[in-house]
Parts: structure tokens; sequence; C-alpha cells
């Protein structure tokens, strides 16, 4: 059954919804998921790039995939939040491991704000900002060696060796803060609350 | 560095959730994980872990001209015949050797069975794969993969589509896709295949690469 609805109704629906249409080849459909995930997408992009163009080409390599996938997508590995973040997180190491090391930077941490503003904000993005604030807490209160290890290699795209020899480390060392950082994420973060990605 | 030992394979799920791990030691991690139910569920509850730490980023703006872009291109791209490659990252295609392995077999074992089917217009040529149980559906110069028993997927995985054209390096076609429960799936390949001499599929990670990391399971020649 082919739902024929228009823009406001789509933005109604949910994903998983949308993605059946978005199977059939409905833009507008596409359109509404582009609007919900391409910001949390974008920002991890130029957080790892920490270069406009590139982040925007990486995005929008990865929703291209997404509509071409399209069946492809498979709802019980996960919501297309998390699949959308992957494809960018994995291209975007991609493109830092091509490129060796972040260089030329047009945009610092300090340029990476919150920028929507309050009224604009619906109850997702509440949500989303409320998620925002308590992964970065629970980055925060990790031991800094730990945080740096894994900042280091999810966002810097970092293999552990790489991490090793700029840290002047045993590779054995930078792993198990991987492990204990991780863990600790894992317990400060609670069982049930990640998956409101 | 063997992963059979208790304490190293513990570390190196945290490393592997990471990608932090060098490409030969996450396929070795992943066969072990095969195996190993201890590092598997130590991986699924990382890896929860890491799907929440992009929201630790602080959100930008989507760039106007970006979203204009991508629906430009999605509408361009109509699903059931896609025309066109997106713009963006490309690198250039490493070979690893496991491919080399796979595609000297595929030229090896040439088992291709050309089948015309007739009846529509201008034919539909059904080729079979030389490597795993597939069948490419070329028509009007646009080819469509039928696949069939491929594996199911551990998680965090997914089968990527390549092409080749002459013995260039494979380059992403941006189709990544999973199976039915029976392990079939009937894939469209993106644009013309003219040019292409192959069309392959590997298995990656989620979301994907721009250049293969393992052996094909599916190599299907277009003749």
């Amino acid at each position: 059954m082919r739902l024929r609805l228009g823009a406001p109704d789509l933005r109604s629906l949910a994903d998983e919804e949308l993605m059946e249409l978005v199977d059939g080849g409905d833009t507008r459909a596409f359109e509404v998921i582009f609007d919900r995930h391409a910001g949390a997408g974008y920002s991890l992009a130029l957080r790892m790039c920490g270069r406009r163009a590139l982040a925007e080409d990486i995005v929008q390599e990865a929703f291209l995939s997404l509509w071409r996938s399209g069946s492809g997508y498979d709802r019980a590995r996960g919501s297309v939040r998390s699949w959308v973040l992957s494809a960018v997180h994995n291209r975007a190491v991609d493109a830092l491991r091509r490129a060796g090391a972040k260089t030329g930077r047009d945009v610092s941490d300090e340029g990476i704000a919150e920028r929507l503003p309050a009224r604009d904000a619906t109850e997702a993005e509440v949500e989303r900002r409320d998620e925002s604030r308590r992964v970065r807490g629970a980055l925060d209160e990790l031991p800094a060696d730990q945080r740096q290890v894994i900042e280091l290699a999810y966002f810097g795209g970092l293999s552990h060796s790489q991490i090793a020899e700029m840290l002047d480390l045993p590779p054995g060392t930078v792993k198990g803060r991987m492990r204990l950082g991780l863990t600790k994420l894992r317990q400060a973060l609670g069982e049930a609350e990640w998956v409101a990605l | 560095m063997s992963v059979e030992n208790g304490r190293e394979c513990g570390e190196n799920a945290a490393a592997y959730v990471l990608g932090a791990l060098e490409p030969s030691e996450a396929e070795a991690f992943r066969r072990h994980i095969e195996e190993c139910a201890a590092c598997r569920d130590e991986v699924a509850a990382f890896e929860q872990v890491t799907e929440a730490l992009p929201a630790s980023t602080l959100r930008s703006e989507v760039p106007r001209d970006l979203r204009r872009r991508v629906m430009r291109e999605v509408r361009a791209t109509p699903k059931t015949a896609p025309a066109k490659s997106p713009r963006g990252v490309r690198r250039p295609a490493r070979f690893p050797l496991a491919w080399a392995g796979g595609v000297a077999a595929a030229v090896v074992a040439v088992i291709v069975a050309i089948v015309l089917a007739g009846g529509g217009s201008g034919g539909t040529r059904v080729v079979q794969a030389s490597v795993g149980n597939a069948q490419l559906r070329i028509a009007g110069g646009r080819g469509d993969l039928v696949v069939h028993h491929l594996p199911s997927l551990p998680a965090g995985r997914i089968y990527e589509m390549w092409v080749q054209r002459g013995n260039a390096a494979p380059t992403p076609t941006g189709t990544l896709f999973s199976t039915r429960a029976n392990g079939s799936a009937n894939v469209g390949v993106p644009g013309s295949l003219h040019g292409v001499s192959r069309v392959m599929v590997t298995q990656e990670r989620a979301g994907g690469t721009l250049a293969p990391t393992s052996a094909p399971v599916i190599v299907a020649p277009v003749t």
C-alpha cells in the first residue's frame, strides 16, 4: 500500500515508516529523513575532519548511499540515525587516514556551537540536547588519559598504534585505556539509555 | 599478535569498536568473535557506547546548499535505475591481496553461463557469478544482481557492491545491502554497466567503506 501524504503528514511519521516510503522512491520522505539526521551527521563529520567542504562531501555521500541502498537498510540492525552516523563516521575515518593527518582545519571547536535558536527546538531536539549533555558529561568524567585515547581513535580516526606512537606509550597501554574508558562510559550512560540516539 | 589470549582479545574489543585496530588485526578479530562469545558480548556492549559518542558533538547547522545538492542528486537518481555516482570523497582504491586472489580465482574458474532470456525488448542476459551464488541480470545496459545463500551478517557488518573497470581497482557503487533470512537479495547496480568488467560484493563494516577491505563473496563478470 502506498501512502499519499502531504509534507506536514510526512513529518509526523516515524523514521521506519518514512524509510518504507523511501524504498518506493518517495523523495519527499527522504527529505524529511535528511532534515532529521543531517545535522547530527554534519556535526560529526565537521568535528572529525575540521573542514566544512570535506564534511559536506562526507554527509552527501552518506545520504546518497542511504537513498540508493533503500531496501538494503535493515531496520533490525539499528535506527536510521545510527546508520547515518555510522556511515558518516566510516567515511570520515577513511578521509582522515587518506589525508594522513588533520591539516588546514577551517573551523575550530569554538566555531561549532549550538546554533539552533531555542524557539525552533522541537521536543525531539530537546531530547537530543539532553542526550548530548549526558554523553559530554560522561566523557568529561573520564580520566583524561582514557578520554584522550577514545577521542583520538573515534573522532581522530587514528589507529591504536598511531596513538601509541604519538603519546609514546606501549600499544597495550593504549588498548587498555580504551577498554577502561569504554567500560566506564558504559556504566555512566546506563544500559537502556544509549538507544535514545 | 595472537587474539587467542583472553586478556589481549578483551583489549581488542574496545579498539575494534573504536575502529582503532589495523585492518589485518580487525579482520583477525572479526574471525575471533565468531568463536568467542565473551568478546562478542563485549563488542555488542561497547558498540552501544560508541553509537552514543556522536551525541557529544556540538551541533552545527547544515549548510543550505548541502541540502539542495543532496536533494538534487536524489531526484536525479531514480531508485529503480540510479544514474549517477555521488560527488564526494573518493580514494584511489587499494587492491588488497585477498582481492587479487579472489579475482584470480574468478578468472581461472570462469564458469560463466550466459543465458539469453529473450522475449524482452532488447533482451535480458543472465550472467552466472564466477564467485559466489548469484546472477547478474543485464538489460538495457543496466544490471540487477540477484544473490542467494549469502551468510547472515554479524552485527555491525553490511554487504557492499563494487564495480571494476578493466583491471583497475574496484570502485564503490554506494550500494549497501543486507539479505533476507534465507540469504537472498535483489540489488540494482547503480549506473550504466558500460565499461564495467565485473560487479563484486564484499562484506564491510556498517556504513560501507570507500575501498574493499576483504575478499569478494560475489564476483559477476560483465560479458
